[in-house]
């Protein structure tokens, strides 16, 4: 029995959004009578944790506590337009569309709170935990809520704000080519370390480490998370995840679960990530995209520590037992 | 149709309903008893997110006859938490991060909650076992390993890993 | 879905109902419902085996018996079953072990059925039940004959208990840590002094059914364990052997790993103390 052991790199430079045809979305505000901030949007949290981010960026933009954001996501034909959740736009284009509609919800907050302490607005503080006050003077204040209600049943005003990121679109200059089709770019680099069985061809990964520079880590968990389980999807294209296992043959493609490959809890590698912080000036708070590239850096760098093991290159994903001892004996050969 | 009657014992109810004769029992519990905690992903039994306890063995509600379970215990996610006390293991998820899109955490915290009720004190090869029938596509497994693990040690007294 | 549940009143009552083409046996389910479920076929009525009683592990004069709805966890969880255990913890999460039975994996197809190569390596006899009688057969008669046989039930299977340290099995998987097998070997190696006894191996999805290495098993025969053995054991390993092309392994790559994994499950029966 003979297993090789290797280890090889990859980075990635990755571009947060993309250049569309212009590439916006929009947030609305308001304040409910209660104090609760509704964020209406037509963007979707399919379980990449947009609802939680954007609760954060509003409370923080706003002044109050993250759990009196309501994000609603209800409905892509009446919510105002979202080009979509997809290249890791989300954080970036959304986030800078809910500070600029909380700016102009928090313009009119203070005033009213302004109204109602009988003081101007340019005075006033939130202390983020549901409360307005007098700079400097924490005795003087007036609770959102109060604030809310007074809005709506003294003043009539209505506590809300309208906000839009776009990234323009960008045509390439014909001399050089040149454009701008993201706006901020995040990096990663990873090192894997395999096993590979050199009589069978079976590979194991035993170790995945990354380093990844992303902007802002607005909730540092998720972004953790989302390193994690990218560099399990990363591990899955490697090595497992196929429709067509004998392409260009196309026969004998997987119909369900137990035929699509993919890793299982006894697959895992031991994860080691780093998460470096150099704010983007364009992103909200920093922040820049951190979902899709996560994937990324991985796959690569498997293949390359299964060369660095074995001395074979597999040049297509993925990369199947049956295709590594090919590749062994074609080299013994 | 072959309308037959069924009894058996749900969470903390007795159930008394007639059904088709072919109902599976995930399509008893979603379709007509509203409960819709289990999800129903493959219809294969190759996902594991219809994972339900019968008679305190997890098995999956997609592949079982609801008439098989006359006189049985089915015991599904909505009876996991106390009146509103969420069980260590819901709180070992949400506390880890153990679930991103949500969509196989029903069937992983039931697998789990199978493991633990019988043996509170799972190696970590243990655990991976009890999920091994339980496919996520979003976590990486990691956290939902380590969770499990977390609520296996509060509920045997002991501290929990720190979150 | 309409389909008729009839609880079985007796197991020939059960093939009395089976003759009817529309109408399926249901044990553990995750066969027939994933069927089902999925329309690959059209049945109008089941009949449940578990009013049967046929869920039991006995153990007399070192034979055991395993009832046709005995499950892989039930397998699992006896104590003087250890051997076993790595066979059904290697098949399905918890969940499938709890519903898979006995009778149903002999029915699974590659490349499923590893329950099926651990007990062919056992030699173990079947014992079924047809509208009119009772017979025993070899399991590898019935693997090869069942087709034929019309309607039947398996009742229960029966195999003599192997000596400490004489039963052997691996398989390769793609998903751990359980998938379904790329391929399985049992090895069932009972030795006289130093020298192997009547050894049997069998192998799991090297063909539609669970099958037997009957040249690898001639050349273990009377001889010792050691490296020029299982070397030559290894090279006969895939004779007889017709493996598919699958989404987990071609057959070009069952037929290569195959040997490789027989002789390493042979080098860990060789470090075994006897």
């Amino acid at each position: 029995m003979a297993k090789q052991r290797g280890r090889g790199m990859a980075s990635v430079n990755y571009p947060t959004g993309m250049n569309l045809g212009g590439d916006p979305s929009q947030a609305l505000i308001h304040a409910t009578t209660t104090g609760s901030f509704v964020v209406t949007l037509s963007s979707v949290d399919l379980g990449q944790g947009l609802k939680t981010i954007m609760a954060q960026i509003c409370a923080e933009t706003l002044g109050i506590p993250t759990d009196n954001v309501i994000v609603d996501t209800a409905d892509t034909d009446t919510g105002p337009h979202c080009m979509g959740t997809f290249a890791s736009r989300g954080t970036h284009r959304i986030g800078n569309a809910i500070i600029m509609a909380a700016k102009e919800a928090r313009a009119v907050l203070l005033e009213v709170a302004a109204e109602e302490l009988e003081v101007n607005a340019a005075d006033l503080e939130t202390d983020g935990k549901g409360n307005i006050q007098i700079k400097g003077s924490p005795g003087k204040s007036i609770s959102v809520l109060e604030t809310a209600l007074a809005a709506h049943f003294k003043h009539g005003r209505t506590i809300s704000g309208r906000g839009i990121f776009l990234q323009p679109r960008s045509y390439p200059e014909p001399e050089t080519g040149r454009m701008t089709p993201a706006t901020c770019y995040a990096h990663a680099c990873t090192v894997a370390e395999v096993e590979v069985d050199t009589e069978t061809g079976e590979v194991a990964v035993l170790s995945l480490k990354s380093a990844y520079e992303v902007g802002r880590a607005l909730n540092p968990r998720m972004v953790e998370q989302q390193i994690v389980g990218g560099a399990w999807m990363g591990i899955s294209h490697a090595l497992y995840e196929t429709t067509e296992p004998y392409y260009p043959d196309r026969a004998h493609g997987p119909v369900d679960f137990n035929e699509y490959l993919m890793p299982g809890p006894g697959d895992l590698p031991k994860f080691e990530n780093v998460v470096i912080e150099r704010p983007a000036p364009d992103g909200p708070y920093g922040a820049k995209g951190v979902g899709e590239m996560t994937a990324n850096s991985p796959i690569p760098a498997i293949a390359n520590a299964i060369y660095d093991a074995v001395g074979v290159r597999i040049d297509s994903l993925p990369i199947t037992p049956e295709k590594v001892l090919r590749a062994l004996k074609a080299q013994a050969a | 149709m072959n309308r037959i009657p069924l009894r058996f014992h749900l969470n903390d109810a007795e159930i008394g309903e007639f059904i088709d004769s072919g109902t599976t029992l995930l399509s008893l519990l979603r379709d007509k008893l509203g409960l819709t905690a289990t999800k129903s992903g493959c219809n294969q039994g190759s996902c594991g997110a219809c994972t339900v306890l019968i008679n305190g063995a997890p098995q999956l509600s997609c592949l079982v006859l609801a008439a098989r379970c006359e006189g049985k215990s089915v015991a599904t996610l909505e009876g996991v938490s106390d009146n509103g006390t969420l069980h260590p293991l819901q709180r070992a998820f949400m506390d880890g991060f153990a679930a991103q899109c949500g969509f196989c955490t029903p069937g992983m915290i039931i697998a789990a909650k199978a493991l633990l009720d019988r043996n509170p004190d799972p190696d970590r090869g243990e655990v991976i076992d009890a999920i091994s029938g339980n496919i996520c596509r979003c976590t990486g497994y990691e956290p939902i390993i380590d969770a499990i693990l977390a609520a296996a040690a509060e509920m045997r007294g002991g501290k929990r890993k720190s979150a | 879905m309409s389909v008729a549940l009839r609880a079985a009143a007796s197991p020939r009552e059960a093939c009395r109902h089976i003759a009817r083409r529309d109408a399926r046996l249901i044990a553990g389910g995750t066969l027939v419902m994933n069927e089902i479920n999925n329309r690959e076929t059209v049945t109008a009525s089941l009949v449940d085996l578990a009013s049967l009683r046929l869920r039991s592990i006995k153990i007399a004069n070192s034979r055991v018996t395993l009832g046709a709805m005995t499950s892989m966890a039930d397998i699992a969880a006896h104590p003087k079953l250890k051997f076993l255990k790595p066979v059904v913890t290697a098949i399905g999460g918890p969940a499938v072990r709890n519903m898979a039975t006995v009778g149903g994996n002999l029915h699974a197809e590659a490349p499923y059925g590893d329950l099926g190569v651990a007990l062919l390596a056992l030699d173990a006899r079947v014992t079924l039940e047809t509208a009119r009688q009772r017979k025993t057969m070899r399991l590898e008669d019935f693997y090869a004959q069942h087709r034929k046989l019309g309607a039947y039930l398996v009742t229960a299977v029966n195999f003599a208990l192997p000596g400490a340290n004489r039963f052997f099995f691996t398989k390769a998987i793609r998903r751990k840590p359980v998938s379904a097998s790329v391929v399985a070997v049992a090895a069932h190696l009972p030795r006289k002094g130093k020298r192997l006894a009547g050894p049997r191996i069998a192998l799991g999805a090297m063909a539609p059914h669970p099958i037997r290495a009957k040249a690898a098993e001639t050349a273990l025969d009377g001889k010792a364990l050691d490296e020029t053995t299982i070397a030559a054991a290894a090279s006969a390993a895939t004779e007889g052997s017709a493996p598919a092309s699958d989404p987990y392994a071609s057959a070009w790559y069952r037929r290569e790993i195959a040997p490789v994994y027989l002789a390493r499950l042979l080098a860990q029966a060789a470090g075994q103390k006897s």
